[in-house]
């Protein structure tokens, strides 16, 4: 359609407004509940002169140099015009005026009141003052005749009342309207229209249509409707020239029709969908402004004019010929339509709508309530996406078109069918973005936020410059750099920061890269980009960055700038994340539809050996958002949120698929606030972001603070128990697939975190098989326990046996075993595997059970020290001196470790954690605020001794044979859970690392000391011992043989009897006897750990070990 | 008691601190702190906030209530009630003129803040004087004060305290020659 909508800006405070136009149509002039009148130049008039004329202003009228207004002071008044200087009073009502009109002259000015009243006052002589009383209820609105001779009255009695003025009396009245009892509540201002030049049409908002009544006769001649239109007309307007007349509506409906063809002409929505209260046509009649509630001012631009009509008429075919095949198809289409619907094949009204479709045909007038693009631009909020042209809900409008084209118009109103095209509308493709940044457009903005530091891009008059601020100032001191190249796109590592600015008429896009960890001299490098090429994204791994271009390249340079493997990517990129030698690209498919963006992702591994790990995938997006952030968690998994707050992390384990792990939005307040997310951690699980009120994106100053997300996996039921413990298991299972990653591609894992992870997940595994147990629910248990390890499964035996499940414990043993012969088998086959690996994997293998040897001797050694020195003070150790400890290392544990690895111990520590001091790996100095003091230390790579168990453990380790179990069957039985496996076996692991050279621990003394006779409850304490420390891993060494003295002591008389037995029987060489002891006692040593085990994490009560022997018959056996 | 003494006890309140070093968890007799993460906002007594910022080590996050609009309200509302109203904190005093002195660049509005809780600071002093004229004018034998802060309570009782014991003398000394109407004047 032809005319143009502006788009709208604000005028007033929320409230009823109203819009004139000055007699030359120079001025828009406005007023609102604010009380104040703004004149404007134009639309697009940033500083329009005000006038105040009271608290609130209902309505204004402006002829010759007089504005009039109807104010709350219960007054109308007048002001001079342009200048707005007051010009007294002109009359005053007991409530206040509603509505005011000037006259076609000027000299009179009618005014209806709340009162009921009418009156009609001389402009010149207020004095000279006519009342038309007969209204029952508040006049809404009111209209002079043209000629001068009539008035006409809207009112909430219902009536619309036509007076002649010169006798004050009715002359004809029509009750049309809804009956309200104050104008506030009525449904319609009903602003009456009378036809100018000819005067011979008075306009009538009735409901949705415009009632026509002719002069004189005072008939209805006439209804213009449009189906458009579903809430009651406000405002009805006449062209000036009388041909067209416009309405406003609720809702924000802008209708234009002939009045004489009773055609519309003209079909607009208000941006939002406000309620229009003002209308107003320029002089001219080419434009109209109209208001709404809300304050808002709006302009209609190339509306149809009669001169413009006349000049359609002689050009009309040309017109139609010169408009483009698509909308000449359409065009066409209309004017059969027409043609059938209509005898009238002249009618007016047709031209200006094939005049119109010459261009735009996409930013018409169609109803677009809700448009992304509003708010978008409201909210100013998008650094990426023009979701501009989003049209939603566009095509229902058009289909409705349709179908009201196809039938034939209803009394005469006949809707326009425009060219139309119904299928879905592509989405303007997502602008590539860094993430992390703000939009570019803002003066002062962050370039990008990692978890490295923030990077800061002003660009204001005084200076052009970037920021560059560490979170850690350990990696290097905060740095200013002018912005001379002019960089809009900034990425940050722990060894460089990253800039790269787009191409201008005279320079290449640039990359420049600040190569701050560097070793020698010079530390910055810059590349010039092949002439036509710009920077799209950027992005900096370690020890290479790469940077993706306009065309459809991408290059990777190395940290230092030597140029390496460039690549095609499959579309435009939109952003890029790297995280040690893992690149993750999302770039553009293709083109969405209805909102939607259709993006790719592609992950590669740039390590030694280079892959793709994920091949072009199409990246799942919540409905009609758009991607917001994209990056690797610190442990290096890839993540992405959306604009509608979803985070997603890819699922390793499952076929590199993406799981949603958060939705920010659900945390948020406001509906408009929203979480800018800096970084995503998995252990400790943490979404970084920071919280934004009422927008997108933090501004600057102030230096707005991080707050942390918990995750949560959006599955069902979640206020359940069982739904809380699914989510925690599924999430713990989630966010601890990363270190099965990180140790198959050689980092160093936390092994006491995935441990903790495991026993959590263990834990809740069993909680769920007792609460499904509890529900009676056996397969659903029979379903758990399959995800449960092996030894859990005996727990679940036992749970269900003492609930007196027998059948379920019956299946759980089959399953027990089954699991058993799986693991055994998996063994095996590694063992083999390894066997077969010949001379390289040998040596490792060895090593391995040589330490698994050093193990046992050690724990002999502990046995012998707690035998000479232990026997004697057994009470008194309870109430040793805690500061005594620290002070010689551990006297229980004269271990292979030196003592200096744990300095100075702060006498305060609480030992919190399972590990021992030593094996935490930390070397601490006792006063750590002192020690910060000192000059920064030496940063590799997120190796800075601060961070080794959290932050980014990118710690690349020299090839190490893998840590595993001794693959024997009776290792298995022994050390109980997998868990305790791991940690047994990571304790030497870590050992070894940290020395090597340590020389085995079999001094002879130890020897000498290991042929000494054992007693029971040794022998014992060296079967059970790792279950303590499982159980509770925080204890202290004296403490561990204290748990275990109380536990043996409640073992029954008969059990500690066998125990002092098999010590006597022992032979000289306890660590052959002991295997062999073990292969023996295997079921019965199994039953009696899983015992305590019981005991300990479930019953947590003391129950009689006779029901052992009971429960055991359930456990299985491996013999 | 004297106002440093006040002050230290202060310095335990907790703040929220930007660390801008990474260190695991500390542990001190008075509970575990930390671990600090760069970047990452963690709770820290006020001591070691301070101690922190002097050494540049850190931004500290201004408590929520120290808050242009929200002191501002807390003003008005002391000034509106002739009873003490709750304080910001307990140790709103120390706490303004602890971080105010070492960290103002770490907190926005610092002078608009600091005049603010000046502004409470004389309004609640005024009340507390007040109240302890009319208790010492209409010869009360006990009071109770709610809502006082231990800044407060220290700044008035050395001299209130000696003053009554100096009456009491005066008034025992004087009991036995005048009659009980004058022993009012003084």
């Amino acid at each position: 359609m032809p005319c143009e909508r502006k788009p709208m800006r604000y005028g007033h405070s929320e409230g009823h407004t109203d819009v004139t136009f000055d007699d030359s149509g120079k001025f828009i002039v406005t007023c609102g509940s604010d009380g104040d009148v703004r004149i404007w130049e134009s639309l697009d008039d940033d500083d329009p002169r005000s006038i105040n004329v009271g608290d609130k202003a209902y309505s204004l009228a402006l002829k010759k140099g007089k504005l009039v207004t109807a104010g709350s002071n219960n007054t109308v008044q007048i002001h001079s015009f342009p200048d707005g200087d007051p010009d007294g009073i002109l009359t005053r009502f007991t409530t206040n005026a509603t509505h005011v009109a000037f006259n076609h002259s000027g000299s009179r000015v009618a005014a209806g009141s709340s009162d009921f009243m009418v009156k009609v006052v001389e402009v010149s002589d207020s004095s000279q003052q006519k009342t038309l009383r007969g209204h029952d209820a508040p006049v809404l609105s009111v209209t002079f005749d043209p000629k001068d001779e009539f008035l006409a009255s809207a009112s909430c009695d219902g009536s619309v009342v036509v007076w002649k003025i010169d006798e004050q009396t009715k002359v004809t009245s029509w009750p049309v309207l809804q009956k309200s009892n104050d104008v506030s509540n009525a449904k319609s201002l009903c602003r009456l229209a009378w036809q100018p030049k000819t005067a011979k049409l008075l306009a009538v908002p009735v409901g949705t249509t415009v009632h026509l009544y002719e002069r004189d006769s005072w008939e209805h001649v006439g209804t213009l409707s449009d189906d458009m239109i579903t809430q009651p007309i406000n405002v009805v307007a006449w062209s000036p020239c009388g041909q067209f007349l416009a309405a406003g509506s609720v809702g924000g409906f802008l209708t234009v029709w002939n009045a004489e063809s009773k055609l519309c002409v003209e079909r607009q929505k208000h941006e939002k969908g406000y309620t229009v209260c003002g209308m107003a046509w320029h002089p001219s009649g080419s434009q109209m402004a109209y208001t709404d509630t809300e304050g808002c001012l709006g302009l209609l631009d190339a509306l149809p004019t009669s001169s413009a009509n006349a000049l359609m008429k002689t050009h009309k075919a040309p017109v139609v010929k010169a408009a483009n095949d698509y909308d000449d198809l359409f065009d066409e289409d209309d004017d059969r339509v027409m043609d059938e619907g209509l005898s009238d094949t002249h009618s007016p009204a047709k031209h200006p709508v094939v005049g119109g479709d010459d261009d735009d045909d996409d930013d018409d007038l169609m109803p677009a309530t809700g448009r992304v693009k509003n708010r978008g631009s409201f909210l100013d909020d998008e650094n990426s996406l023009d979701t501009g042209s989003l049209k939603l809900g566009q095509e229902k409008y058009r289909d409705e078109d349709d179908a009201g084209s196809t039938i034939a118009p209803p009394t005469g109103s006949s809707l326009l069918p425009r060219p139309v095209y119904d299928g879905p509308l592509p989405t303007p493709p997502q602008k590539p973005f860094q993430p992390g940044s703000t939009p570019s457009h803002l003066t002062h903005r962050f370039m990008t936020w990692n978890s490295v530091g923030i990077v800061r891009g002003y660009n204001d008059e005084q200076d052009n410059a970037v920021d560059v601020e560490f979170h850690d100032t350990a990696v290097h001191h905060a740095m200013h750099l002018t912005n001379a190249l002019g960089h809009t796109l900034a990425d940050l590592s722990q060894e460089a920061v990253l800039l790269a600015c787009p191409a201008t008429d005279e320079l290449a896009s640039k990359l420049q890269c600040l190569h701050f960890s560097s070793w020698d001299a010079n530390k910055e490098w810059i590349v010039d980009l092949p002439e036509g090429e710009d920077v799209r994204a950027v992005c900096l791994g370690q020890g290479w960055a790469a940077a993706a271009t306009s065309t459809l390249t991408l290059r990777l340079f190395s940290i230092g700038g030597v140029q390496k493997e460039l690549f095609s990517l499959p579309g435009h990129v939109v952003s890029m994340a790297a995280h040690g030698e893992q690149l993750l690209i999302v770039y553009h498919r293709g083109t969405g539809f209805d909102g939607e963006q259709a993006l790719g992702v592609q992950l590669l591994q740039l390590g030694r050996r280079k892959r793709q790990v994920i091949h072009g995938e199409p990246l799942p997006l919540s409905f009609k958002s758009h991607l917001s952030w994209l990056g690797f968690t610190a442990e290096g998994t890839p993540c992405y949120v959306d604009s509608e707050g979803s985070v997603r992390m890819l699922n390793r384990s499952l076929g590199n698929t993406w799981t949603p792990v958060c939705n920010t939005r659900e945390t948020c307040k406001g509906k408009s606030d929203y979480f800018w997310v800096v970084g995503v951690h998995e252990n400790p699980q943490q979404l970084r972001c920071i919280p934004c009120k009422g927008s997108r994106y933090p501004p600057t100053l102030p230096r707005p603070a991080v707050a942390i997300l918990p995750f949560k996996l959006p599955l069902c039921q979640t206020t359940t128990e069982k739904g809380q413990m699914e989510e925690q298991y599924w999430r713990s299972m989630v966010l601890q697939n990363h270190y099965g990653f990180l140790s198959s591609s050689g980092y160093e894992i936390d092994g006491e975190g995935q441990n903790q992870a495991q026993k959590e997940q263990q834990e809740l595994l069993m909680k769920m098989f007792a609460l499904s147990c509890k529900l009676e629910r056996e397969f659903r248990c029979m379903e758990l326990a399959e995800l449960m390890t092996q030894n859990v499964v005996t727990l679940a035996i036992r749970y269900a046996s003492r609930s007196r499940r027998m059948a379920l414990a019956q299946r759980l043993s089959e399953l027990a075993m089954e699991k058993a012969n799986q693991l055994q088998e998996e063994e095996e086959e590694q063992e083999e595997s390894e066997g077969a690996g010949g001379h390289l994997n040998s040596r490792p293998h060895q090593a391995r059970q040589e330490e698994h040897r050093e193990e046992e001797v050690e724990d002999a050694q502990e046995m012998e020290t707690l035998e000479t020195d232990g026997e004697n003070r057994k009470r008194q150790s309870r109430c040793l001196n805690p500061f005594a400890r620290g002070a010689g290392g551990s006297p229980e544990k004269p271990s292979p470790k030196p003592i200096s690895k744990e300095g100075r111990v702060n006498p305060f520590k609480v030992l919190g954690s399972g590990k021992s001091p030593s094996s935490s790996g930390q070397s601490r100095i006792t006063n750590v605020l002192d020690s910060m003091t000192s000059a920064r230390r030496p940063a590799p790579l997120g190796g800075s001794s601060g961070k080794q168990n959290k932050g980014p453990i990118l710690k690349p380790l020299a090839p190490k044979p893998k840590t595993k179990t001794q693959s024997t069957l009776l290792q298995m039985a022994t050390s109980k859970a997998a868990n305790k496996k791991a940690q047994v076996n990571t304790e030497p692991a870590v050992d070894r690392l940290k020395q090597p050279e340590v020389p085995p621990p079999d001094s002879p003394v130890d020897n000498s000391e290991n042929k000494k006779p054992r007693t029971g409850f040794q022998l014992w304490l060296e079967e059970n011992r790792k279950s303590i420390v499982a159980d509770s891993p925080d204890l202290p060494e004296t403490d561990v043989i204290r748990e275990a003295m109380g536990r043996f002591r409640s073992l029954s008389a008969e059990d500690r009897l066998s125990w002092t037995e098999r010590a006597k029987g022992q032979s000289v060489d306890p660590a052959d006897l002991k295997k062999r002891k073990r292969a023996e006692e295997v079921g019965e040593v199994d039953s009696e750990n899983a015992q305590k085990e019981a005991d300990e994490n479930i019953a947590k009560k003391k129950r009689s070990l006779d029901s052992t022997a009971k429960l055991s018959a359930f456990a299985f056996n491996k013999n | 008691m004297d106002p440093s003494e006040v002050e230290f006890l202060a310095e335990k309140e907790i703040v929220k601190i930007i660390p801008n070093f990474s260190l695991d968890k500390i542990y001190l007799i008075g509970g575990d702190l930390g671990p600090f993460n760069p970047g990452l906002p963690v709770q820290v007594p006020v001591w070691l906030a301070l101690n922190l910022k002097q050494r540049q080590k850190c931004r500290i996050l201004p408590p929520p209530w120290m808050d242009v609009d929200k002191l501002e309200e807390v003003r008005e509302m002391e000034r509106k009630e002739d009873s003490f109203t709750p304080p910001p904190s307990p140790y709103y005093m120390e706490l303004t003129k602890l971080l105010l002195n070492h960290a103002s660049d770490n907190i926005p509005k610092a002078d608009e803040i600091r005049t603010l809780v000046k502004d409470i600071w004389d309004t609640r002093i005024a009340k507390l004087r007040l109240s302890a004229d009319s208790f010492i004018s209409q010869q009360e034998a006990h009071a109770k004060l709610d809502n006082l802060t231990l800044m407060e309570i220290n700044t008035t009782r050395s001299f209130l305290l000696d003053s009554l014991n100096c009456m009491f003398k005066l008034r025992s000394n004087m009991q036995p020659g005048t009659s009980a109407g004058k022993a009012l004047d003084y």
